[in-house]
């Protein structure tokens, strides 16, 4: 059973946040909230978000998994104005989640969870490197890149001080270098991997909203964004894998 | 090969996109590689083979599914069987004559100048040896495609890790996975939509198998499912003469399994082959890893070794390479 109200933007919040990987997911649902996680079909990368209750108007519910069909859903946000407030209503057993707001109601047929991959363990990783700093600035610099190139190397030279993010293409080359002056916090820890911005570019679309991200970074390794939403009643972590670094 | 009950799963099978069968495909090893031999062949029934006269055809099926399996965001992993329970010798025997019998008309069929015969004949001699296992394996191992030796049957380890949640799905073409238990299957992954039966060429899709559905749409148990299985045949047992997928769905549904039995095949003891498929002998002892393939090993096995074109394999390989530049969280789990 669930029966909760939500507003409409942090409901599309919460939505874009899976969307940007994956197209249905398991939704783990309880009385301490929402909570999913899930890798992308190549394995390249993984959400993690956990809602709790606070971000709802209301919310009450029984523990349950849904399938979740996400593409779904974000075409079913389209059709919500800003400060809608939306209905979410799934009765015992059900397996139709009906979603009311501003009088209409779409009854969606929930997916068979068996058909959706399980949800992955969080792997162990040792990231030193640690840089937060506004999702915004995060966004611009992954835009950037992308102007010129594929894929961009994210990386902390403790020498300078400094946050550095570099993207080469055939012919053209951009460099961003961020001191501690224009970042929340730096770590002086050697890190460098290089990564897809095919994927970023998703990422950061979602992360830009955030006030702030948390970026741990490692020696090609996998980096985890980690940042708030619904005004910090949600959580959300990124995991992307890294490329290879060709020489 | 296989249990008919396919009449029982028309309403049940859901044509579903390569793009949302992503995840982690247990491929029935035996099933692929029998499907390698049988299809690819010459006009005349002749297998690839290489320089020497050894078969290939399975070495192309393996490297250019593999490499689809890849690109759509499938990770496969290889089931190879063990050795067939006893109550199978019966349906061994039976297959390596039938085998030994094509064998013997395609030649004929050769000599008569018969090519359709021959084609046919000779798909029917397809056989699954140990060279041919041998070197499916070596192939796999340089493509670092993971695959686990089944203590018995293949597609019973491969219910079992799909109901332990290890995969995501079973592949096979048979439905005996369904009977073992595993709760998604999935059919028809070629790389090839198109398909030829008999004469006609027809476009295939993936196809999707759900065991709840299923079971919950027959209301049946799965035990109710095997049973059919049991009076319909199966690689165990050769069933009841006469009766097909629908008369065996009466009759469990009736409740007449038992009577069925003794009145029409009494000296039949079912309860090894229903406890075979109800808790059919497998292991947890692997592991599942996918590597970065190398390309210059597999170019050396592929076109030094087996004798295949270096342009096809190469343009191949450049699709999982390319994309080689991206790990996968796979090796941090």
């Amino acid at each position: 059973m669930l029966k909760a109200a939500i507003d409409a933007d942090i409901f599309r919040e919460t939505i874009d946040v899976i969307s940007a990987l994956v197209t249905e997911c398991r939704l783990q649902v309880s009385d301490a909230g929402i909570q999913t996680r899930a890798v992308d079909t190549a394995n390249v990368a993984m959400v993690s978000i956990e809602v709790r209750p606070e971000a709802f108007t209301s919310f009450t519910a029984t523990t349950q998994e849904l399938g979740m069909d996400i593409a779904k859903m974000k075409n079913i946000i389209a059709m919500m104005n800003k400060g809608d407030l939306l209905s979410l209503d799934l009765p015992e057993d059900g397996h139709k989640l009906a979603l009311t707001f501003r009088g209409y109601k779409y009854s969606i047929t929930l997916l068979d969870v068996n058909t959706i991959r399980k949800e992955p363990n969080m792997p162990n990783l040792d990231l030193p490197g640690r840089i937060i700093l506004s999702g915004n600035a995060l966004n611009s610099a992954i835009k950037a890149a992308s102007v010129i190139s594929d894929k961009i190397a994210l990386g902390i030279d403790p020498t300078a001080g400094i946050f550095y993010m570099e993207a080469e293409g055939d012919t053209d080359q951009i460099r961003l270098e961020m001191g501690k002056d224009e970042l929340e916090s730096l770590s002086m820890t050697e890190a460098r991997s290089l990564f897809s911005l095919d994927y970023l570019k998703d990422m950061g679309k979602v992360m830009s909203r955030a006030t702030q991200v948390e970026v741990l970074l490692g020696n090609d390794h996998p980096v985890k964004f980690l940042f708030d939403i619904a005004d910090g009643k949600g959580h959300v972590e990124y995991l992307l894998a890294p490329r290879i670094e060709a020489d | 090969m296989g249990v008919a009950i396919r009449d029982l799963l028309a309403d049940y099978k859901t044509t579903v996109e390569w793009n949302s069968l992503g995840g982690i495909g247990a491929i029935d090893a035996h099933n692929a590689l029998y499907q390698f031999l049988s299809i690819i062949r010459q006009p005349d029934g002749t297998p690839l083979m290489d320089r020497e006269g050894r078969v290939t055809s399975h070495l192309s099926g393996i490297f250019f599914r593999t490499i689809n399996f890849l690109e759509k965001g499938i990770r496969p992993v290889f089931i190879f069987d063990g050795p067939p329970p006893e109550f199978k010798a019966e349906t061994v025997r039976e297959r390596r004559e039938t085998r030994r019998v094509a064998g013997e008309l395609w030649i004929k069929a050769l000599k008569e100048g018969d090519t359709e015969e021959a084609y046919r004949q000779a798909r029917s001699s397809s056989r699954v040896d140990a060279q041919i296992i041998g070197s499916a394996k070596e192939l796999l191992r340089l493509m670092k495609i993971p695959f686990v030796d089944a203590p018995s049957e293949g597609e019973a380890q491969a219910a079992s890790m799909a109901r332990n949640g290890v995969v995501s799905y079973a592949v096979s073409q048979d439905y005996d996975a369904l009977l073992f238990g595993a709760p998604v299957l999935v059919r028809n992954l070629t790389v090839s939509s198109r398909r030829k039966v008999r004469g006609r060429t027809i476009v295939v899709r993936p196809e999707r198998i759900i065991l709840r559905d299923v079971l919950e749409g027959h209301s049946l148990s799965r035990e109710d499912l095997i049973k059919i299985g049991i009076l319909i045949g199966t690689d165990f047992n050769p069933g009841i003469r006469g009766v097909g997928a629908k008369t065996a769905l009466k009759i469990v549904r009736q409740d007449r399994f038992l009577e069925t039995i003794r009145e029409k095949s009494p000296d039949f003891d079912f309860e090894p082959v229903l406890q075979f498929f109800l808790e059919p002998p497998n292991t947890s002892s692997y592991s599942l890893q996918w590597g970065d393939p190398n390309p210059d090993e597999i170019l050396a096995f592929l076109c030094e070794t087996y004798d295949f074109a270096e342009e096809r394999i190469q343009t191949a390989l450049d699709k999982i390479v390319q994309r080689g530049g991206q790990r996968t969280l796979d090796q941090w789990f």
